[in-house]
């Protein structure tokens, strides 16, 4: 799961979605609102688009373990 | 879904690094421009997320800072994969504007204090790569672009292109998240959709843990080899040396400033084997690496704990540039540069060019012309253009050739596409399939065939073994079962694979010979063979097949 969204921070602005070359953030309805989800993790290229972009510092990157460990 | 009609002077494929440039060169030649891309042009392509490093000779008095020293080291290191008169006019004459163009646009080559930060490895006569801060070269290129009046087509991905009497009149496309058709009728049209990233099996897992751009997967050499335009270099498989686990740029910063290849005995390996050690060519280390995994002697590393304070510091602050997650990757993963050497892995295998100057893709001209009317092509999706300079001179000058040719048409040279509609419904065909196996099952399969039959070691009866496998796996193509647009762009992705695949097993078989070993390294014909096999491959169609001819590069000072 590399990018890991933090919704108290987020404001559900979509800029994530509109960047991720991957197309892999969509958005999804809640309670609060539309807020970004990772919809494709295998096809995160860890670019780093969605937080350098993110206007509200709510991403951060987290490698998985197979990433890590291998 | 709706068919959206449009019509320019000069149509984009692929908003990378390359098209934005030819957006540029295009619009400001005067045409009107639509540049299409998968993703959004701002972040999208190989260096979407950042970039450090720009390779130039400055002709700042040193004798290897010249165009004169610069193509003779393009000669020593790729002779016979590109002729040195088109990169003269592709690259050369363009190199002084680009690196001002960018400065322009806002995101310049230099350091804050306005100088250059030169460095130097893989055979290089002297420190031509410029490394710089490139985190935000595609926002600034994204902007100028739309500043120019461009029409931009994010998240378009481009399925074929127009054709009349043998000539390219636009193409055809859908919009990957509203499902909308696109027919865009184009006077002129670039193919800048890069190399090809996803089609060798991926030694980390994951195959979009890829060096380069995953989401590029040869989209733009497939449509134009079937709009009838010569392909060629497609034999070489390129490979680099990556961190283990994470497919990260960062060689080139790493080597640049010092960094010492190791093996698991503890011996500085590379400066046993090359004359010129860590900073010999790419390919070089690359090759020389493997055979001390197929030794037995990995895991290999790279050591930088000899670097001084400040090459260290410099170092930790531009890794970053280039993969902008890297920093974060060697933090999670609790390396230190400082205190031990990091553990590093051979790539994956693309399809790219055999240099960092010279590239493989649709066969271009002094122009950047191909050999089909009305079709140009640049970055690495072309022959002669490659790496972060070949896409920012090289597309620049496409577009303005594009610009000029389409500009000097009256008509279009089409006006309708008969079957249009059937066509169209036959490339949604994947999403209203009842049933059918998933992309990626096909496409595992496609990487599989690549990396065990067109590899890094290559035989004539394991290259016909492949492109027979490739044929039957061809058959499964119309099985694919799209669940909604996005698999159906992945599902497009999977046939380009395919062809890039059959295309690359060609050209390998025809190439009886070694040549920048290990990107084609026949076992059969380990020898280079400078007297006849000393220039390109090239690919053209052939009814339903490729047909393979031979085009020579004289050396420099031979006639």
């Amino acid at each position: 799961m590399p990018p890991v969204i933090d919704y108290t921070k987020c404001t559900g602005c979509g800029t994530c979605d509109s960047l991720c070359p991957a197309d892999a953030i969509y958005m999804e309805e809640s309670q609060e609102g539309d807020r970004p989800y990772l919809k494709y993790p295998e096809e995160c290229w860890h670019c780093g688009s969605c937080r350098q972009d993110c206007p509200e510092g709510a991403i951060e990157i987290r490698f998985p373990p197979d990433m890590l460990c291998i | 879904m709706e068919l959206q009609d449009l019509s320019t002077d000069v149509l984009i494929v692929g908003g990378g690094l390359a098209g934005a440039n030819a957006a540029m060169g295009a619009a400001e030649k005067g045409a009107r421009v639509i540049a299409s891309d998968k993703g959004k042009i701002e972040r999208s392509g190989d260096i979407g997320g950042g970039v450090d490093h720009f390779l130039a000779y400055l002709n700042d008095n040193e004798q290897w800072d010249t165009q004169d020293a610069f193509l003779q080291y393009v000669e020593k290191i790729g002779l016979g994969t590109g002729h040195l008169s088109i990169l003269e006019s592709v690259y050369c004459a363009e190199l002084k504007d680009s690196i001002e163009r960018m400065a322009r646009i806002g995101n310049p080559l230099t350091q804050p204090d306005g100088t250059f930060y030169r460095t130097r490895s893989m055979g290089q006569p002297g420190t031509y790569w410029i490394n710089f801060n490139g985190k935000k070269l595609k926002p600034c290129l994204g902007q100028a672009v739309r500043k120019l009046g461009c029409t931009v087509l994010d998240k378009v991905m481009m399925l074929d292109l127009l054709t009349h009497e043998g000539a390219v009149w636009g193409g055809l496309g859908f919009h990957i998240r509203t499902g909308d058709f696109y027919v865009i009728r184009a006077k002129a049209t670039i193919i800048a959709t890069g190399n090809t990233n996803r089609l060798y099996e991926n030694p980390r897992i994951n195959p979009f843990n890829t060096w380069l751009c995953p989401f590029d997967t040869g989209d733009g050499q497939v449509m134009a080899f079937k709009a009838g335009a010569a392909l060629t270099n497609m034999e070489y498989m390129r490979m680099t040396l990556l961190p283990k686990g994470f497919a990260a740029p960062g060689f080139n910063a790493l080597v640049g400033m010092g960094g010492r290849f190791l093996n698991s005995l503890g011996e500085y390996y590379m400066e046993k084997r090359h004359p010129m050690g860590n900073r010999a060519p790419r390919y070089d280390v690359v090759y020389h690496t493997l055979e001390e995994l197929r030794s037995g002697r990995g895991p290999v590393y790279i050591d930088c704990r000899h670097l001084t304070e400040k090459d260290l510091a410099h170092l930790m602050d531009s890794l970053g540039y280039d993969k902008d997650t890297l920093p974060d990757y060697l933090e999670q993963r609790g390396e230190k540069l400082r205190e031990r050497p990091v553990e590093i892995m051979v790539s994956e295998g693309m399809q790219a060019g055999p240099t960092e100057v010279t590239g493989s893709g649709v066969k271009i001209d002094r122009d950047s012309a191909t050999s089909v009317p009305g079709l140009y092509a640049c970055g690495d999706a072309a022959d002669h253009n490659r790496c972060v300079h070949g896409a920012v001179t090289g597309g620049y000058r496409a577009g303005k050739s594009a610009a000029a040719y389409g500009l000097s048409m009256r008509h279009f040279p089409g006006t309708s596409r008969p079957g249009l509609r059937e066509e169209i419904e036959h490339f949604m065909l994947p999403l209203h399939r009842p049933a059918g196996y998933p992309y990626r099952q096909i496409e595992d399969a496609i990487r599989k065939i690549m990396a065990e039959h067109v590899g890094a070691l290559r035989t004539e009866g394991g290259i016909r073994r492949g492109l027979e496998k490739l044929s039957n796996l061809e058959r499964h193509l119309d099985e694919i079962k799209a669940n909604d647009l996005h698999e159906l762009m992945r599902a497009h992705e999977t046939r380009s694979l395919l062809q890039v695949g059959k295309m690359m097993g060609n050209a390998a078989l025809f190439r009886t010979e070694s040549r920048n070993k290990p990107y084609h390294h026949r076992l059969d014909y380990p020898e280079t063979d400078h007297e006849r096999w000393c220039g390109l491959v090239v690919l053209e169609k052939k009814g339903d097949g490729i047909s393979c001819s031979f085009e020579p590069i004289k050396a420099r000072g031979k006639g």
